[in-house]
């Protein structure tokens, strides 16, 4: 039986949620202020502290300060938006369990019950800002950043490898920023040159040839929410003035129209490209990076975080056996392998992979089964050009990476793969056997 | 009203409904008590009533007119 605190000022939950908690053995005090809480606290240990976030006289999270550090009364926090895990989190550690509104009777339960508190969860662990999942050190700093950034209105630029989950990040500062607008997502590098205009600030009926109706561009639909611009070093350099004047101006004009319209939204822009070439290259126009990144963040490749792997594989078993209404699990092993690979196509590659393993597990054990060579042809193409031509190698070395790429090209016909590189077949058999006398 | 608001005022009464209903549900199993039951319905009857009344209000609200009323 647990000794149990409750926390909340609707008198009408108040009531229910003592009772129920009574029907089900427990002992309940009630209060519904901080003060009383604070009072009834400090005459008595619980064994549970159930409280609600906005209490008249302050906030529930005053009486954290309260509770010493080493006691064992475990807390819970009453909420009706689960970002703010993520916040309290970062605030008061771990060690913080949450009702979501509506609470039902799983969620009571699962309060004083280990067991099931971990079932019922979410089976990958908890979902971050509602999109979000890794527990890493790389992924608690992104979520630092994420919340820090969602109490401002500024600009943010994602960077990070293709694959890496721009657009999930972006969603997710959206979700914690809470804001009343939508979150509006486009890919700057879809746009064709003719339309670019039209896409991000609208046009008004018979604007240009086609224009039959007036339409609302990105930046008017995400009004008072979140504009998120993938690709946006792959936007025309000569037509990134347009954007530059809107966000400096915090005005559009449709194409066509005389008047302008304010607009009233965070803008979120994402690149797959490296911070030196964006300078470098020549793709951004500096003015209007300094617009668009006024706080950017660096999303970790899966490479850096490899111990949030088990709760990528579960978190998208679970969302495929909904979607199949399976029970289809995963073995120590698939798991050791999943976790051994290197991922260079990212999160978006391992989702692939577990979705094709889903397809193909064995129905009788219930497990994935995993392809026997975990790879792709982007992984192949990558692995290639990461074995390219840099300082400090010899000309042996870059000579003999240039043979097997080319071999394994041809899948090992050693005719065409001379005839490609330039050389005779005799010498292609001299340099193989070369490699081989040489033990390498 | 901001959206926010009208999500958190709805919320309140929805969560209400979802604790009685739990407590009727369990009363009923483990006691048996009619009388008691009859009072927790008539509680999420009432808080039916108050998430009708937040829709009413929330009817003219700026950010219900992004939703197409009926032809």
């Amino acid at each position: 039986m647990a000794d149990v605190l409750l926390v909340d000022d609707d008198k009408r939950f108040l009531e229910a949620t003592v009772q129920l908690l009574q029907l089900l053995g427990h002992s309940v005090t009630a209060a519904d202020s901080v003060v009383a809480a604070r009072k009834l606290m400090s005459n008595h240990q619980f064994t549970h502290v159930i409280l609600d976030l906005i209490l008249p006289d302050g906030s529930g999270l005053h009486l954290l300060e309260d509770i010493p550090e080493n006691s064992k009364t475990k807390i819970t926090l009453i909420t009706g938006h689960p970002s703010i895990k993520s916040i309290v989190k970062n605030l008061y550690g771990s060690n913080i369990g949450y009702l979501i509104k509506p609470i039902d009777l799983q969620q009571l339960e699962a309060l004083f019950d280990e067991k099931i508190a971990f079932s019922s969860r979410n089976p990958s662990g908890e979902l971050h800002f509602n999109y979000l999942v890794g527990e890493s050190a790389p992924m608690q700093h992104l979520y630092e950043m994420i919340a820090r950034v969602a109490t401002t209105n500024a600009n943010v630029m994602l960077l990070g490898e293709s694959g890496v989950g721009k657009e999930m990040v972006a969603a997710a500062i959206h979700y914690a920023s809470n804001v009343d607008g939508d979150f509006v997502a486009t890919n700057c590098g879809a746009f064709s040159r003719e339309l670019i205009g039209s896409e991000l600030f609208g046009h008004e009926k018979g604007a240009f040839t086609g224009a039959v109706q007036r339409k609302i561009g990105v930046f008017e639909q995400a009004s008072k929410g979140t504009l998120f611009l993938d690709e946006v070093t792959e936007m025309p350099v000569d037509l990134q003035p347009n954007l530059l004047r809107a966000l400096e101006s915090k005005k559009i004009t449709r194409v066509g129209a005389i008047n302008t319209v304010d607009i009233d939204c965070r803008v979120i822009s994402a690149t797959n490209r490296a911070e030196q070439d964006i300078a470098q290259q020549g793709c951004l126009r500096e003015d209007l990076y300094f617009r668009l990144a006024v706080f950017p963040i660096h999303i970790p490749p899966l490479r850096s975080r490899k111990e949030d792997i088990p709760l990528l594989v579960r978190y998208f078993l679970a969302n495929f056996n909904r979607e199949y209404d399976g029970e289809i699990g995963v073995s120590d092993e698939s798991l050791r392998r999943l976790i051994d690979y290197d991922w260079p196509g990212k999160v978006r590659e391992l989702r692939h992979a577990i979705h094709r393993a889903y397809i193909m597990a064995d129905k009788d054990k219930k497990l994935l089964v995993l392809p026997e060579k975990l790879t792709s042809p982007f992984s192949k193409v990558q692995a290639h050009a990461a074995a390219g031509i840099r300082v400090g190698k010899t000309v042996e070395e870059v000579e003999r990476e240039l043979i097997e790429s080319t071999l394994e090209h041809f899948d090992g016909d050693k005719k065409q793969a001379a005839d490609i590189l330039g050389i005779s077949l005799k010498t292609l058999y001299n340099r193989l056997n070369t490699y081989g006398e040489a033990g390498l | 009203m901001t959206k926010n608001q009208f999500i958190h005022d709805l919320r309140n009464p929805l969560n209400t409904i979802s604790i009685n209903a739990e407590l009727g549900k369990l009363t009923l199993e483990r006691t048996g008590d009619l009388r008691k039951a009859i009072s927790i319905f008539e509680v999420i009857l009432a808080e039916c009533k108050r998430g009708s009344q937040i829709l009413d209000d929330a009817k003219d609200s700026h950010f219900l007119n992004g939703i197409e009323n009926d032809k």
